[in-house]
């Protein structure tokens, strides 16, 4: 992240050799891109545009591919360096929140890569339209992580009698954990390690409100 | 109440037979590991040496312990005082000395081993273990300066056919480990209102 951030860009920057937003090393893809652009007209982007965006928003998009090699005057080579590039682009331009991440600075960025003005228009107006919230959305859904609860039920039983004891009254929980990931846990908590697990949780919404509260998260981005 | 045991007229004469010094601690030994699963409470070693200690053959040995476990069973059961338990076994022709032994180890460890049957769990998979960690989760491939913290919880979940411990990993944002927690709250109040 050498430039994101900082007012006056680094002075001696080549295009190829990437820098700002795109991280210090540019990604191929986005090269290639940059360089093929040139020879495109407005309306063969936009509807490339268009089914970049629609694809980052998690859709599949073979038929509207199909159909633009069909129209423009593009190879199947051509066509996949475009939509890489312009892919990856946005990808990265999404992953940057916005209070940081200034439309100057990636205008800038893009012009550093030789890459039409009316084109750098159209990418901001993705990056930092209205547009962005739903593919936001889509990335964080995709997001990965280790299972996260669905779905929590739960019972409490008293066992009156058992096999062992005539008059055993003790209270027992019994708890059903869906996860994210399709599975499901049904378990039975004895009534002691249900304190435990309480306590257990208790403490870790402490330190989690010590840890906001704490200055590394004041840290300048 | 031991009265439908058609074997414990031999059961009763071979513990009348046995040598009252070593019998107090073989009742406690036994009335330990009353509460576990365990199909044998001894193991191989363990019965040559009683057999040895009695003077009592295989078979014999065998009779002499199931009965002792199934008298204390039946104490458990009933939860029974040990004057009453002494006067049960003295009914069905037991020594006054042996019976007078199992009242002393059932007074002493008795109330111990019924809670200690209390507390099983019949269910198949039982929670053994909570463990966690808490990170600041900095960023991530679809997203850059993040800084939120996570919470991974690990739950030990014991299984009754396997015997070996499974590990849950569940993570949680703070958001969500507060909802948790407010429906751990919701059982506990349960638990309370039991009381």
């Amino acid at each position: 992240m050498a430039a994101a951030g900082k007012a006056a860009p680094l002075p001696s920057r080549d295009g190829d050799l990437g820098g700002g937003f795109l991280g210090a090393r540019l990604p191929a893809a986005v090269g290639a891109m940059a360089r093929s652009l040139r020879q495109l007209d407005r309306d063969t982007f936009r509807r490339l545009l268009a089914v970049t965006v629609s694809a980052l928003e998690g859709n599949d998009c073979k038929d509207s591919v199909q159909r633009i090699a069909e129209n423009a005057d593009l190879s199947e080579q051509q066509l996949a360096v475009l939509i890489s590039g312009m892919y990856t682009l946005l990808r990265e331009a999404l992953r940057l929140p916005l209070p940081t991440f200034k439309q100057e600075v990636f205008k800038e960025d893009l012009k550093d890569l030789r890459i039409p003005d009316d084109f750098i228009a159209d990418f901001a107006s993705i990056v930092f339209g209205n547009r962005r919230p739903v593919l936001e959305a889509t990335t964080l859904k995709q997001a990965n992580s280790l299972p996260r609860v669905k779905d929590f039920q739960w019972r409490v039983d008293v066992a009156i009698s058992t096999s062992s004891l005539a008059r055993a009254l003790q209270p027992s929980i019994l708890m059903l954990l869906k996860l994210s990931n399709g599975e499901a846990h049904r378990f039975e908590v004895p009534v002691a390690k249900f304190q435990e697990l309480r306590y257990n949780i208790a403490l870790i919404l402490k330190e989690m409100n010590d840890l906001e509260k704490r200055s590394v998260l004041k840290i300048q981005d | 109440m031991f009265l439908f045991l058609c074997s414990v007229r031999k059961a009763v004469s071979l513990i009348n037979g046995t040598d009252m010094g070593k019998f107090p601690r073989l009742l406690s030994r036994i009335l330990q590991k009353l509460h576990l699963k365990a199909e044998s409470n001894f193991s191989e070693e363990e019965e040559e040496k009683l057999q040895a200690a009695f003077s009592l053959e295989k078979q014999d040995l065998h009779l002499v312990l199931e009965t002792i476990s199934f008298i204390l069973e039946q104490a458990v059961y009933h939860n029974l005082k040990p004057a009453t338990l002494q006067q049960q076994l003295e009914s069905i022709h037991l020594d006054q000395d042996k019976a007078e032994a199992f009242a002393s180890a059932w007074a002493a460890a008795g109330q111990d081993t019924i809670e200690k049957f209390r507390q099983r769990i019949l269910a198949p998979q039982k929670l053994e273990t909570v463990g966690w960690q808490l990170n600041l989760q900095m960023a991530q491939s679809a997203q850059a300066k993040l800084k939120s913290p996570q919470a991974v919880l690990e739950l030990g979940v014991s299984d009754e056919d396997s015997k070996n411990l499974k590990k849950v990993f569940v993570e949680f944002s703070h958001q969500e480990l507060y909802e948790f927690y407010n429906k751990l709250e919701t059982i506990q109040a349960q638990l309370d209102s039991l009381t």
